[in-house]
């Protein structure tokens, strides 16, 4: 049934929305609360159930806060689910009304139905409301030693509750070693899952501040644990498996035999319906294998199945899932999955994120063996009525061919691609045609001849016409008519509406003019002239460049605009070996979805598995609010820490903002003028030889066509930028600290606030690493502590090394640095002394 | 670990929120997504995990309804997707399906199940036959008794004792006067053939459903007469795994009530039962097309519910469709089926007309996909066959029942 395209979103219009709606149920609830007339259940259920509507779709209904409780007393289940429901929505707001429902919800917590004393239970846990934690420990407690396991189970839950609302409480209450007991010892599956993750979610957050709680947390993982879980996984719920498998990623295997063993127990875990579970399994062993090649090379063949089930069982937004993870394995092993490429052809009906993913799959998998059936099925994709995947499918055709020695067949088939006469297909294909030629320019006779036959007429795209005016430029020599279409793009300036092309028309132009000056004269007067009289700054700035360089020498023109070009080997890849590893590290999470690591996309407080910032949750993200100003801004920061808006592939940026810099506003010529001086230095041009003097400008940089590969000189930074994810092995560092001199000595004080949270040396590392220097070792107990720090420069691996001892009764700081580049230890240094100094501040 | 979860309606409303943590979301996460999804065009609206600039959502879309789900943390992603799955599923099975209507007519009883499902963004209990034993389905009955009796508690007075055994999918003891079981082999098609007729890929993706009403705690094993020829077998948590491993044998206590058991797949399989012939001519501006559809190998059993479908592309302006057999329907987006039923005994199905294309076009140079559509009763086409399924202990009364059928999944002719 087809609903109204109502517009309006909440409340919908045949919904009341007024305040007479809300104080009729209050009336009428307030009749009905202290009646025992029979049929008084169904009335209260019939207002209830309004209340809740009311609350769901969006309206304000706590104003019957008290009504709602006063009605409470019933023993209809349904009635007291509907009025948890609503208690729990309202609690928080309304910290003096909740005090009222305490009563009830601990007479319920007493109830003889398990069912009813495990919903008061959760209920009572779910108020969150920090003066009431004091009624919370005496249910949770007897929920503990409920006898029956579904209280348990929630009782354990309510732990968890409890601790985020008030840590202090949960902890002087002696939870969590009553916890670790249950985990222990309870016969209920679900009872212990429950525990596991309570507890590991307590720990964590208390080990910063309590060296039990650290040391509680590590023994999670110890052998006899983790075998204790491993061996009854099987009793576990899906769900909780998972989080078993999350704890035995984190295990440390004693030798090779703890592997096989842990790989034996879970092996079936593989065949599991649930693909979580799956994906899980799959993350032990392969991290459980890195150090072992041989055997790593083994788990891929064992996995592959499994996965490859998953990709065409499960529904699409599984299989998308899945085929992101596939991808981040392709990458690394690209063997594994060159047997199933038949895998990933699409099927019609698929969404086109999955095609999207599956096309990127094929490109990955294409190898000698199977590039031919690849490549004719990616061209059936061509042909597709979703134009989107018709084009991508062009692009993977044209990735393959970059990637593969036998590009033979391949160029035949992208040349047929042309002959299809649509806009799009013809687009994308010269795009990369021309990439293409730029990295084998052998094979520029064949694509030529198809090309120049091309007319630019039926290009739009200012990408398409672009790659083919870069041909036309390029191989002028080549083509009979280029000077002739490039004239006749030329008179066409005006409406010419990407400056991309205007762009790229005025170096083909320039091109054209070196190897065939007289017939490309007229032309490119006309063009530079219509290039400084261009609106768009960069426009301006490349043809005055040109009309100046000219000027100046044409032969310096000429080995600065068309210098003799190298073929690309290989293509600038997007991302560093070292950022794909670290997504590999954090395999089954959302770094592998959004194919960055983690760091990349979280902020700091959130990359932890369990702690939240309450402000961010809160903060609503209409458009309406934008004019408050506050979220406005948070919104925009936290848009930044996302990453969201970065475009790898827009390379236009780098090209404009390379051409922007280091001109002086030129002084605008009478555009006729130049054309006129042009005529000039054509008839005294390439023809004679001037003597040039020693060009002292580097042009070369200055042109970001993709014709010069060095790029523009960036200022040395005024200040040390430090890699935050640094990475250094003990080992490494001992062997450096050993064979590096000591380059600077220094003293300094420790402000007051700093000492004063030194109290154990976690707080100090912690800050530190905000600050991009890293803990390698520390020691040490109040009055001395000692730590030895690492930390890497952002762009180069140039490593620091730092001893830091800090007396905290005198409150005194020694400092030891070495560097792998003695020359900027001291600006090491001073970085390491204001993060230091910062240390304690709020 | 999930913060909150959505059900949006198919224009965007919300229907239902539940919170599940104490860190509550803004429900403006909706209006931003619906917003984003609005904005982006389709590809956006289906991604499923989506980074907002508060939240990380993950979607899924089931018959219009979006469900929507927030969280801040780093988690295994297929983890809040197959649980919205499952949400998803449990859903349908409870309300007999999900739309809009529906939902709003049972918000309570979502609520309840989502209490159940997930308990402080961490998800516990999906098995349907032990939520089925905690809340009861709306079903006639109830609503009968409930008008009857004036007792309208959809909740059984007993506690999930399922939720604690040790065979977690299973309540315990449940008594049937007549002891019944069946075996449905479930089998779809997945075939693509190209330009050339050349049939690209072909297999089988199965499923072994079974529907068991049994005394107690029954011990079944279930066997095939051939095995070898699974690939990627899937189970469901009751199946016991080195009884498979060593001798290819199904041993497992069902759960109660309906289920599937394993799904399979066989792989390259080198032929149809059907063929598909198209061809498509396109000369100044029009296009004939014509279409066979025959039996390429008979697979002993009737083909039953025969369709093929096709998107015109956007280029054509008009179609003039007619067939032999059957009949052709052209729907206003340029969806057009051809209803096939059986094949004739006398002659083979054919569609044929002409397209005629935008002013200005020649020829034709986006072509459709064709969609075969079929169903098989009584076949497992993969050639899977059910050995024998032994019980343990044989209960009084045993009934037990076979069923094989398969369809056409994706099924793609490319022209």
């Amino acid at each position: 049934m087809a609903p109204p395209a109502a517009s309006q979103r909440y409340p919908s219009p045949s919904q009341p929305s007024g305040k007479s709606e809300v104080s009729d149920l209050k009336t009428q609830l307030r009749q009905l609360a202290g009646s025992r007339a029979p049929g008084v259940d169904d009335s209260k259920r019939d207002l209830y159930k309004k209340v809740i509507s009311y609350m769901t779709i969006g309206i304000d209904v706590s104003s019957v806060f008290g009504e709602m409780v006063m009605c409470s007393a019933t023993s209809d289940i349904v009635l007291k689910k509907m009025c948890y429901l609503y208690v729990g929505n309202y609690a928080k707001g309304n910290p003096d009304l909740s005090l009222l429902t305490i009563n009830f919800l601990q007479r319920d917590c007493k109830d003889e139905d398990p069912m009813i004393r495990g919903l008061a239970l959760r209920s009572l846990c779910s108020l969150r409301v920090p003066n009431l934690v004091e009624y919370l420990v005496g249910p949770l407690g007897s929920g503990l030693k409920d006898n029956n396991s579904y209280v348990r189970t929630i009782a354990v839950t309510g732990v968890l509750k409890l601790y985020h609302i008030s840590p202090s409480t949960c902890i002087d209450a002696d939870f969590p070693p009553t916890l670790k007991s249950l985990m222990l010892h309870d016969s209920d599956a679900q009872v212990v899952a429950n525990c596991l993750s309570a507890l590991q979610e307590i720990w964590s957050l208390e080990a910063s501040h309590s060296e039990e709680a650290c040391r509680e947390k590590e023994s999670l993982l110890s052998k006899p644990v983790i075998y204790y879980f491993l061996n009854r996984i099987k009793d576990f719920n899906e769900w909780a498996q998972c989080l078993i498998l999350e704890l035995a990623v984190k295990y440390v295997p004693s030798d090779s035999n703890d592997i096989f063993d842990i790989m034996n127990l879970l092996e079936d875990r593989l065949q599991h319906a649930n693909g979580a579970v799956v994906l899980a399994t799959v993350k032990v062993f392969l991290q459980l294998t890195l150090s072992m090649t041989d055997v790593h090379q083994q788990v891929y063949e064992r996995i592959k199945s499994p996965l490859l089930t998953l990709v065409s069982s499960g529904s699409p937004e599984q299989s998308y899932a899945i085929l992101s993870h596939l991808h981040l394995l392709v990458v690394r092993a690209p063997f594994i999955f060159a047997a199933d490429y038949k895998h990933f052809y699409c099927q019609y009906n698929e969404p086109s994120y999955v095609k999207k993913l599956k096309l990127e799959m094929l490109t990955a998998v294409a190898n000698e063996s199977n590039t031919y059936e690849i490549v004719t099925e990616l061209c059936e994709y061509a042909a597709n009525v979703d134009i989107a995947i018709a084009r991508e499918s062009i692009r993977a055709v044209g990735k393959i061919a970059l990637q593969q020695y036998d590009v033979n067949a391949i160029v035949d088939r992208l040349l047929q691609f042309l002959e299809m006469e649509k806009d799009y297909v013809t687009a994308e294909t010269l795009v990369l045609v021309k990439d293409l030629l730029r990295k084998y320019p052998q094979w520029s006779h064949d694509c030529i001849s198809v090309v120049g036959s091309i007319s630019s007429k039926n290009i739009q795209e200012p990408k398409g016409k672009a790659a083919l005016i870069w041909m036309l430029g390029e191989y002028a020599q080549d083509m009979s008519d280029a000077p002739y279409i490039l004239e006749n793009l030329i008179e066409n300036w005006e409406e010419e509406h990407s400056a991309e092309v205007r762009l790229h028309l005025l170096t083909a132009a320039m091109k054209c003019f070196f190897k065939r000056a007289p017939e490309t004269q007229k032309a490119l007067g006309i063009a530079l002239a219509a290039g400084v009289a261009d609106f768009h700054q960069d426009v301006h700035d490349r043809a005055l460049f040109y009309y100046r360089v000219l000027q100046y020498d044409v032969h310096v023109a000429e080995r600065v605009v068309s210098p003799p070009k190298q073929a690309v080997s290989v293509f600038a890849d997007t991302q560093s070996s070292e950022i794909k590893d670290r997504i590999f590290d954090e395999f089954n999470s959302l770094s592998v979805i959004y194919q960055k690591p983690s760091y990349m996309f979280t902020d700091k407080e959130h990359r932890g598995p369990f702690e939240f910032s309450d402000e961010l949750g809160n903060i609503s993200i209409t458009p309406e609010a934008s004019s408050d100003i506050v979220p406005a801004q948070q919104y925009e920061a936290n848009d930044k820490d996302l990453l969201l808006g970065i475009d790898e592939k827009d390379d236009n940026k780098g090209l404009s903002s390379n051409n922007g810099s280091a001109y002086s506003a030129p002084s605008l010529e009478n555009s006729s003028n130049i054309t006129s001086q042009m005529q000039e230095l054509a008839i005294s041009g390439p023809a004679t030889s001037a003597t040039t003097p020693q060009s002292s400008f580097g042009f070369d940089d200055l042109l970001g066509l993709g014709l010069s590969t060095a790029p523009a000189p960036t200022p040395t930074p005024p200040l040390l930028k430090l890699n935050p994810r640094a990475a250094l092995d003990p080992g490494a560092f001992q062997q450096k600290w050993r064979q590096l001199p000591l380059s600077l000595t220094q003293e300094c004080s420790v402000n007051p606030q700093g000492i004063a949270a030194l109290t154990v040396p976690q707080s100090l590392i912690r800050h530190m690493q905000s600050h991009s220097i890293h803990c390698i070792a520390s020691g040490g107990q109040s009055p001395n502590f000692k730590f030895f720090f690492f930390a890497q420069k952002e762009s180069e691996p140039s490593n620091y090394l730092a001893e830091c001892i800090i007396n905290t009764s005198s409150a005194k700081a020694q400092i030891k640095v070495k560097a792998d580049e003695q020359s900027t230890s001291q600006a090491f240094t001073t970085v390491f002394e204001t993060a230091l100094s910062k240390f304690g501040m709020p | 670990m999930l913060q909150c979860i959505y059900l949006l309606s198919d224009s965007g409303e919300v229907m239902l929120e539940k919170q599940l943590t104490g860190h509550r979301v803004d429900r403006s996460i909706c209006a931003w997504f619906w917003d984003q999804s609005l904005s982006q065009g389709d590809s956006f609206k289906s991604l499923p995990v989506i980074a907002s600039p508060t939240h990380y959502l993950f979607q899924i879309v089931r018959d219009g309804i979006t469900f929507l789900a927030c969280s801040q943390v780093e988690m295994p992603p297929l983890m809040a997707i197959e649980f919205l799955c499952r949400v998803a599923d449990v859903l349908s099975d409870y309300l007999g399906g999900v739309n809009e209507d529906l939902i709003k007519d049972n918000f309570i009883i979502v609520y309840e199940l989502l209490d159940e499902m997930i308990d402080n963004g961490f998800p516990l209990t999906t098995e349907p036959s032990i939520l089925r034993e905690m809340i009861a389905p709306p079903n006639l009955v109830s609503k009968m008794l409930s008008v009857v009796t004036g007792n309208a508690s959809n909740v059984s007075d007993t506690l999930p004792s399922g939720a604690g055994s040790c065979v977690p999918w299973r309540p315990t003891d449940p008594k049937y006067s007549s002891n019944e079981v069946y075996v449905d082999l479930v089998e779809e098609m997945d075939a693509i053939v190209n330009r050339d007729g050349e049939l690209v890929k072909c297999e089988i993706y199965g499923e072994v459903q079974m529907n068991s009403q049994l005394t107690g705690f029954p011990d079944l094993t279930l066997s095939f007469a051939n095995p070898s020829i699974l690939e990627d077998m899937r189970f469901h948590p009751c199946v016991r795994f080195r009884p498979w491993e060593s001798h290819q044998v199904l041993s497992f206590v069902p759960p109660d009530g309906e289920f599937k058991l394993m799904s399979y797949r066989v792989r390259k399989l080198k032929n149809t039962p059907m063929y598909v012939k198209p061809q498509i001519t396109s000369d100044s501006g029009t296009c004939r097309i014509s279409v066979l559809v025959g039996i390429r190998s008979d697979p002993g059993k009737a083909i039953e519910s025969i369709t093929l479908s096709f998107q015109l592309p956007h280029s054509v302006s008009s179609a003039d469709l007619s067939s032999n057999h059957g009949t052709v329907t052209i729907l206003s987006n340029k969806t057009c089926t051809w209803t096939i039923g059986r094949i004739p005994k006398d002659k083979t199905p054919c569609l044929s007309g002409t397209l005629a294309l935008e002013t200005g076009l020649e020829r034709l140079h986006v072509f459709p996909t064709f969609k075969l559509g079929f169903k098989i009763m009584g076949i497992a086409l993969s050639g899977l066959r059910i050995e024998k399924l032994d019980l343990q202990t044989v209960p009084p009364r045993l009934y037990k029942g076979f069923r094989a059928q398969t369809r056409a999944g994706e099924f793609d002719v490319r022209l």
